[in-house]
């Protein structure tokens, strides 16, 4: 425990020094969001599968209450710093909620949503491990198709801050969660509370606030991911100036800047190091690979890049759309809530029945 | 095999995406870093972000 306590200091300190102090603090913060998500089993794609499958809603509750909290504190500090701090505002479309239907389909496969899959893979999981790669692949595939969808169908961004005024869209998100809240007790068969997930909910939205007022911006996965991949395309001969999404100048940027500068990939980079950092104690007693068969993992490769185009079509993940757009008070991340949950339907049958064939013989 | 290779194989890859960026890009340059934090300084947002849709009216 001292050796990683050094080690991850010296990283951080190193990290401030060469790059700024920020880019130290967020990488802090997604070491700790890693560590939290993974010590207290919190999640987003678990959690739906427990409602739909099992009418077990406590971990949905507990996800209402941690964007509940983070929308009272971070919809008036946006508001009162404009051009300084920014939301988590995105175009509502058909191609949005198409790829958020996709992206709770694809996320129930693979049992992991985009910080899901990170946490996952950073606590050692074969599939999460499979899927990783193909999520970043997937992620920049999906930059490449945003301009098409764009200018296919309208994308209008609605902000309930703008239409209602701060406290009219503070107002208008906590209706709107605890209706959503109702819903899930009027079909849920059990208690709707569960202290640990509550405390661990209650940490991510002080997490998640803290991340705005030293980001600037609400967390998210995806981006980072989708910047991994473009960057090393770049090194393979891929010319930027002519993807549409990398000429913007903000994109530019992020590509000609080192990704130890840039927002999502640390804090991405963090959720990586958090989990292993939370499950190496008991790591060496748990077998690595699932009893399964192999062509699960092809399966689980697949759904990862469906995770990844999806979330780029859809203007986040579960984190950067659905946490963070209905925190900030984006329309886009109710529609995201909507269509992922009514993917997830899906995606949890599919994922039965294929993991029954999987683990046929084999268990 | 455990489920510590995994670990491992996660902070190989993490590692790897930062060795990869510093091998081929610009290493990240100290004096041009913004203040430590967006909320309350003049340096906010880098505008790299998720819901982030170019083209789009914003």
């Amino acid at each position: 425990m001292v050796i990683r306590t050094l080690l991850i200091t010296g990283l951080l300190l190193t990290l401030a020094v060469s790059a700024g102090v920020r880019f130290s603090l967020l990488l802090a913060l997604g070491l700790l969001i890693g560590f939290s998500l993974e010590r207290f089993g919190f999640g987003f794609a678990g959690p739906w599968r427990r409602l739909i499958r099992e009418r077990n809603a406590q971990g949905f509750v507990a996800q209402l209450v941690a964007i509940g909290l983070t929308a009272v504190a971070i919809q008036p500090i946006i508001a009162f710093a404009p051009g300084t701090l920014i939301g988590a505002i995105a175009p509502v479309s058909l191609t949005m909620v198409a790829a958020a239907f996709v992206f709770g389909l694809s996320m129930q496969m693979i049992l992991g949503c985009g910080s899901g899959t990170l946490v996952n893979a950073g606590s050692g999981n074969a599939i999460a491990l499979t899927a990783l790669p193909l999520f970043c692949i997937g992620s920049f595939l999906g930059t490449l198709l945003v301009p098409f969808a764009i200018e296919a169908t309208p994308h209008i961004p609605i902000s309930l801050t703008e239409s209602f005024g701060v406290g009219g869209g503070v107002t208008v998100t906590l209706f709107g969660l605890v209706g959503v809240g109702f819903l899930a007790s009027w079909y849920s068969a059990g208690s709707l509370w569960n202290k640990k997930l509550l405390i661990a909910g209650v940490i991510l939205s002080a997490l998640a606030i803290l991340h705005v007022l030293v980001a600037g911006q609400p967390w998210g996965v995806v981006y980072g991911l989708g910047l991994w991949v473009a960057k090393a395309a770049q090194g393979f001969g891929w010319d930027a100036a002519s993807a549409q999404f990398w000429i913007h100048p903000i994109n530019a940027q992020a590509l000609q800047s080192s990704i130890l500068t840039d927002t999502t990939s640390l804090t991405s980079l963090g959720l990586i190091g958090g989990a292993a950092l939370a499950a190496w104690k008991d790591s060496s007693v748990q077998p690595f690979k699932q009893p399964i068969a192999a062509w699960y993992f092809a399966v689980a490769a697949l759904f990862g890049l469906l995770l990844g185009i999806s979330s780029r079509l859809a203007f986040g993940c579960n984190v950067g759309a659905l946490f963070s757009g209905i925190a900030s008070g984006s329309l886009h991340g109710w529609l995201w809530l909507i269509a992922g949950f009514a993917g997830s339907i899906v995606g949890v049958k599919w994922r039965d029945q294929l993991w029954r064939r999987a683990s046929e013989g084999l268990s | 095999m455990s489920r510590r290779s995994g670990i491992v194989m996660a902070l190989v890859f993490a590692f790897s995406v930062v060795g990869l960026d510093w091998s081929l890009g610009v290493a990240p340059d100290p004096y041009r870093s913004p203040d430590p934090m967006a909320y309350g300084s003049k340096s906010g947002a880098s505008g790299a972000i998720c819901t982030f849709a170019p083209g789009a009216e914003q």
